[in-house]
């Protein structure tokens, strides 16, 4: 019961999250960036205005569905490059093995020992804020889990055989980890990803706080919760949608990410629960 | 033992050592300056002498390979340098602050533990549950929240609406200035720990000897304590362990959020000003801690379960 | 309308000063906030530019002179009288002879050359030393072509000559915190820097790191019956959010406001009464960077003026907290022309001189920002729609603070936005329009103008205050004609203070900067003040 609950509910948050995103321009007649009147600053919830408006006289609803595209673009792309280099770094670490497994392992531990934060702050010092900044920071930042995941996964079909199998019929190395080895770890993978966009949209919110996430005029859920924290006594609206809105998100993608595990393997157990 | 515990303290060193190359690295090509950062405000004009001076100063006109050099050499005599901001030792700065955080990060993980453990446990006895399904549901919950945004939410309901707690700062120390800091640190660790504690414990409840001490004919209660509590313990001490390492890294946007004086705080504030030697220094505490923490972990679990040092 | 604006800025002010008619009372505890940062970066003044650090400094220390906020001059303050020779270059300082330094040394000349020569020494880097590039041999000092500076002269324990380059009047920049006067027995050991000693009316007790403060009464203060305070707390909050908590909890004094919490505390009864206001010498623009095309051609400059409406920003971003900018001098500035006029929001008429250069279809510009909410993205996100009026596409580009400057010194931008000090001394603020003053300096926009270069330099020469005055209040009209930059606002500190606290005065420079010997409270003081 718990499981299908964890599955129906996280799909449902999760499709609404992207709908909501993708149909933004017809849901919503306001543009997000344009559409600031001044004479509307930080007018409450109501007929007009569903969410209220913010301190530039935007409406916040048309933000938060705008945010929406922001913060999934931010989610499913850096975990997309996650997912590429650790699949990348631990499928060769564990078929290789030798000296580049020991380099591999090396490297996990270093990116595992800087919190991600901290790390991920560090390149957008370099890179500055912004959209492409943010998916090469997120991005480089939380491949290690999928790695050890992926070179671990490696070894043990390697130790079942499937590697010396294809081998001996002739198979290359690259064809080999592409079809034989990936395919039988695409579960835990897709797990790992799900859970991780919910990861990278709550990363996105924690870097615009300090500083260094999107940049205004551009709405992304984190830099309107940023904005909104001067105005709490005066504004609280402007700080409760968009917090919600990363709250049920990323709760969408842990719930979906949780049930996906225990369909795919009950007994699957990773250090990171 | 000896040996495994010399060969995980040995294994620390290649990793801190990479660590502060990549921060060094990365902070020596990051854009913006200390001398800018000193006009941001727009309150003194800039100051070309000034700007050549501070930089010959701080010596960041030598090559960046000399300079990576005398870094680790002073490294290895524990002289973190000096701050540009504000010219004392690196070391100083963060011996200052460094209690601060401890505080915190000890206060968060006692409340994770104090209410995440008993959760999980009673979760796992009646698993399905509707105490059970709630818990789990508010677990996820605890993880899904963005920290900041529940910060700010309990800063308004308990300080600026009901007046019960301070809503910032270190004040004198005290218990209430620690109170929200401690819960909206220590939400995500008791989320885990509930959800850790829960699977731990249902795994064991379901092992094998746990049905041959039934068929033994010992009583329901005698075997919950001494078989699920000594087996699961292990799973959460180091779970405990594991977030508690984590935790100083994740305290900066908290730090920030509540102005408190800790070494996240300190963090951010040197980025935002490019006071490069105490970035770096706050860094490799930061790491050092959480790598320390985690051959602790490792060497208790070593001491418990010896299978664990053949691996 | 500035008229009134300004009438009521020192109506305020004089309401305050009304209320000092009451005697002041000796004794308590005052909890001052330091609201500029997380912090005080060091305890050794000469160090840093920093207003946060000198909220601390300006307990402990002194400097030679002191900014008078009543009589918006800086004036003597460890002389008792100045002699200047007759070509304007040699000033002869009569040192007080009972000021002592909180470890019993008494003040002698000996410590004023020591101090300067510490500052100006090339080998510390330290900020203050561009405020001595005016006194005669600084420059080669700073060179090390000499070990010490020809224009600093002892003539006896308690007189002092000090000769300039030129004609000046070196209150402006004497008068600086970061030159405070050190203790030439003590002041270069490493000690001092923790343990720092001075010449004010409070001594140092503690330091707190990230936290506060200390400081308490000197007895030995050159001021007869001055400090009323017995001690201070100076508590270190960079939060305006939490000095609003703490405030209203009655946990600190005095809070330094912005926007949000300035119009909250108008619409407060029980607070309204306790704000006091004052117009700043900051100046809020957006400098156009005169060689990308569109900003070489004054009509478009004026255009964006036009187009752009400030008071309505003023009113809801900033919440009434600035006054709208004429030209580049800010309200208490003498040479302020109040006869001028500000742009006036008139769109028509942008389009029209837009039309007239040949931008009838517009053009697009990036306007380099910092998060700052009075003077960052938020302003830039506002000016979005209005431009898009005229036809003009304005994007933000957001940078670091620390990357900010750089940029703009660089000139690597198409325009910032930028809230740049443009006081208390009028020369030096329109000095920033000089052509022969270089970007990496302050003349960020490369503004070249003749006709100012000339205005200029003839008030550089001039000696009488009242024509030298008038030539510069011609250069900021001038100014405000050319438009190099967009004239957003004048800065209005506000400083709410609780009602058992007298004696604040309203202080143009930095509002955060009070004389903390003038301050005292009554009885009405809580418990723990007393």
């Amino acid at each position: 019961m718990y499981l299908r609950f964890n599955l129906v509910v996280g799909g449902l948050l999760t499709a609404l999250v992207i709908l909501g995103g993708v149909f933004a321009p017809w849901l919503t007649s306001r543009d997000p960036i344009m559409d600031a009147d001044l004479m509307n600053a930080e007018i409450p919830p109501g007929a007009e205005f569903w969410f209220g408006t913010d301190t530039q006289g935007r409406d916040i609803f048309t933000r938060v569905l705008y945010g929406a595209r922001v913060s999934l673009t931010v989610g499913v792309v850096s975990q997309g490059i996650n997912s590429l280099i650790g699949l990348m770094l631990g499928i060769s670490a564990g078929y290789w093995g030798g000296w580049w497994d020991d380099f591999v392992n090396g490297l996990t531990n270093v990116m595992l020992a800087i919190p991600s934060l901290i790390f991920a702050l560090a390149v957008m010092a370099i890179l500055g804020p912004g959209l492409s900044s943010l998916l090469i920071a997120l991005g480089l930042t939380n491949w290690s889990w999928t790695c050890r995941i992926a070179r671990s996964s490696t070894l043990s079909l390697k130790s079942l055989g499937y590697v010396q199998a294809a081998q001996t019929v002739g198979y290359g190395d690259i064809r080999i980890m592409a079809s034989q080895l990936l395919p039988n770890m695409v579960g835990p993978i897709l797990v790992m990803a799900t859970l991780g966009i919910g990861s990278a949209v709550l990363s996105e919110a924690a870097l615009s706080f300090l500083g260094l996430g999107i940049h205004p005029p551009t709405p992304s859920w984190g830099n309107m919760l940023t904005d909104a924290r001067e105005l709490i006594m005066i504004a609280p609206w402007a700080t409760i949608f968009p917090g919600l809105a990363i709250f049920l998100t990323v709760l969408g993608f842990n719930l979906l990410g949780d049930g996906l595990r225990d369909v795919l393997d009950p007994h699957m157990r990773t250090r990171k629960v | 033992m000896l040996r495994f515990t010399i060969r995980r303290l040995l294994q620390m060193i290649p990793t801190v050592i990479v660590v502060a190359l990549l921060i060094f690295v990365i902070f020596s090509v990051v854009p913006g300056s200390f001398a800018a950062s000193l006009i941001a405000d727009g309150r003194a004009d800039a100051d070309p002498a000034l700007l050549a001076r501070l930089n010959r100063e701080f010596g960041l006109d030598k090559p960046l390979y000399e300079r990576f050099a005398q870094y680790l050499y002073d490294i290895a005599r524990f002289d973190l340098g000096t701050s540009f901001r504000t010219r004392q030792p690196v070391v100083d700065l963060i011996e200052a602050r460094i209690w601060a955080s401890l505080k915190l990060a000890v206060a968060a993980m006692a409340f994770a533990a104090a209410f995440g453990v008993p959760l999980g446990f009673i979760a796992a006895l009646r698993p399905g549950s509707l105490l059970d399904t709630s818990t789990m549901i508010g677990a996820v919950s605890g993880l899904s929240m963005p920290q900041f945004w529940l910060g700010l939410l309990l800063m308004y309901v308990f300080a600026l609406q009901l007046g019960w707690l301070p809503s910032f700062g270190y004040g004198d120390g005290g218990l209430l200035h620690l109170i929200l800091p401690a819960i909206t640190l220590g939400l995500t660790p008791l989320a885990l720990l509930a959800r850790t504690t829960r699977a731990g414990v249902l795994d064991v409840l379901n092992a094998d000897f746990i049905r041959t001490a039934h068929s033994k004919g010992m009583s329901n209660a005698r075997v919950v304590r001494w078989h699920v509590a000594r087996n699961a313990l292990v799973l959460i001490v180091t779970t405990v362990g594991l977030q508690f390492g984590s935790l100083m890294g994740q305290a900066v946007v908290i730090e920030k959020l509540f102005s408190w004086p800790g070494i996240g705080s300190l963090l951010v504030d040197s980025v935002a000003v490019r006071d490069i030697p105490t970035v770096q220094g706050t860094i490799l505490v930061i790491v050092l801690w959480f790598l320390c923490i985690n051959t602790l972990i490792d060497l208790v679990y070593a001491a418990i379960d010896p299978r664990i040092k053949q691996g | 309308m500035l008229r009134a604006l300004m009438l009521t800025g020192l109506l305020a002010a004089g309401t305050t000063a009304g209320a000092l008619a009451q005697t002041p009372q000796r004794g308590g505890t005052l909890n001052f906030t330091a609201p500029y940062g997380t912090s005080f970066s060091t305890l050794d003044v000469h160090a840093t530019p920093s207003v946060q650090d000198d909220i601390f400094a300006s307990a402990i220390h002194r400097s030679l002179y002191r900014w008078d906020a009543a009589r918006n001059e800086p004036v003597l303050e460890l002389a008792t009288e100045v002699n200047v020779s007759a070509d304007g270059t040699v000033f002869t300082y009569k040192l007080r002879p009972n000021a002592v330094f909180h470890h019993g040394k008494p003040l002698t000349a000996d410590d004023v050359i020591w101090t300067y020569q510490r500052v100006a020494n090339p080998a510390n880097a330290f900020p203050g030393a561009r405020y001595l590039a005016n006194i005669k041999g600084v420059a080669e000092y700073a060179d090390g072509k000499a070990t010490t500076i020809s224009g600093l002269r002892k003539i006896d324990d308690h007189t002092l000559e000090i000769t300039f380059v030129g004609p000046v009047n070196p209150g402006f920049t004497l008068m600086r915190g970061t030159l405070a006067i050190y203790p030439s027995d003590i002041g270069g050991t490493p000690e001092f820097a923790t343990k720092p000693v001075g010449l004010g009316p409070f001594r140092f007790v503690e330091h707190v790191p990230g936290s506060q403060a200390v400081v308490e009464r000197f007895d030995r203060y050159y001021k007869e019956g001055r400090p009323y305070l017995d001690r201070i707390n100076l508590v270190i909050m960079g939060d305006a959010s939490a000095r609003d908590v703490a405030f209203r909890n009655r946990e600190i004094d005095v809070s330094i406001l912005g926007p949000a919490q300035y119009q909250a505390y108008l619409a407060d009864p029980a607070l309204k009464e306790h704000v006091l206001e004052v117009a700043e010498v900051f100046t809020r623009n957006i400098g156009f960077n005169l060689s990308y095309k569109p900003f070489t051609d004054r009509r478009v400059r004026q255009a964006i003026n036009h187009a752009i409406n400030s008071p309505l920003i003023i009113q809801r971003l900033a919440r009434n907290k600035a006054y709208p900018a004429t030209s580049w001098l800010p309200l208490s500035a003498p040479p302020f022309d109040k006869d001028a006029v500000p742009y006036a929001y008139d769109p028509a008429k942008a389009r029209t001189l837009l039309a007239e250069a040949g931008y009838a279809n517009g053009f697009e510009f990036e306007v380099n920002a910092t998060p700052n909410e009075s003077w960052g993205v938020p302003i830039v996100e506002a000016i979005i729609p209005m431009l898009a009026q005229v036809g003009i596409k304005v994007r933000p580009r957001p940078v670091e603070s620390a990357v900010h400057a750089e940029l703009v010194t660089k000139g690597e931008f198409q325009a910032y936005i930028w809230s740049n000090a443009t006081g208390p001394d009028p020369l030096s603020a329109l000095q920033c329009f000089y052509s022969k003053t270089p970007r990496t300096a302050c003349n960020y926009t490369g503004f070249n103008n003749p006709e100012f270069d000339k205005l200029f330099e003839a008030a550089q020469a001039e000696r009488d205050p009242a024509k030298q005055t008038d030539l510069l209040r011609q250069a900021n009209n001038l100014i405000q004609q050319e438009a190099p930059v967009w004239f957003f606002n004048y800065n209005k500190a506000v400083m709410a203070y609780q009602p058992w606290l007298h004696g604040l005065q309203p202080n143009a420079t930095e509002m955060a900067l009070q004389n903390y010997e003038d301050l005292w409270i009554d009885s009405t003081a809580p418990a723990s003040r007393r």
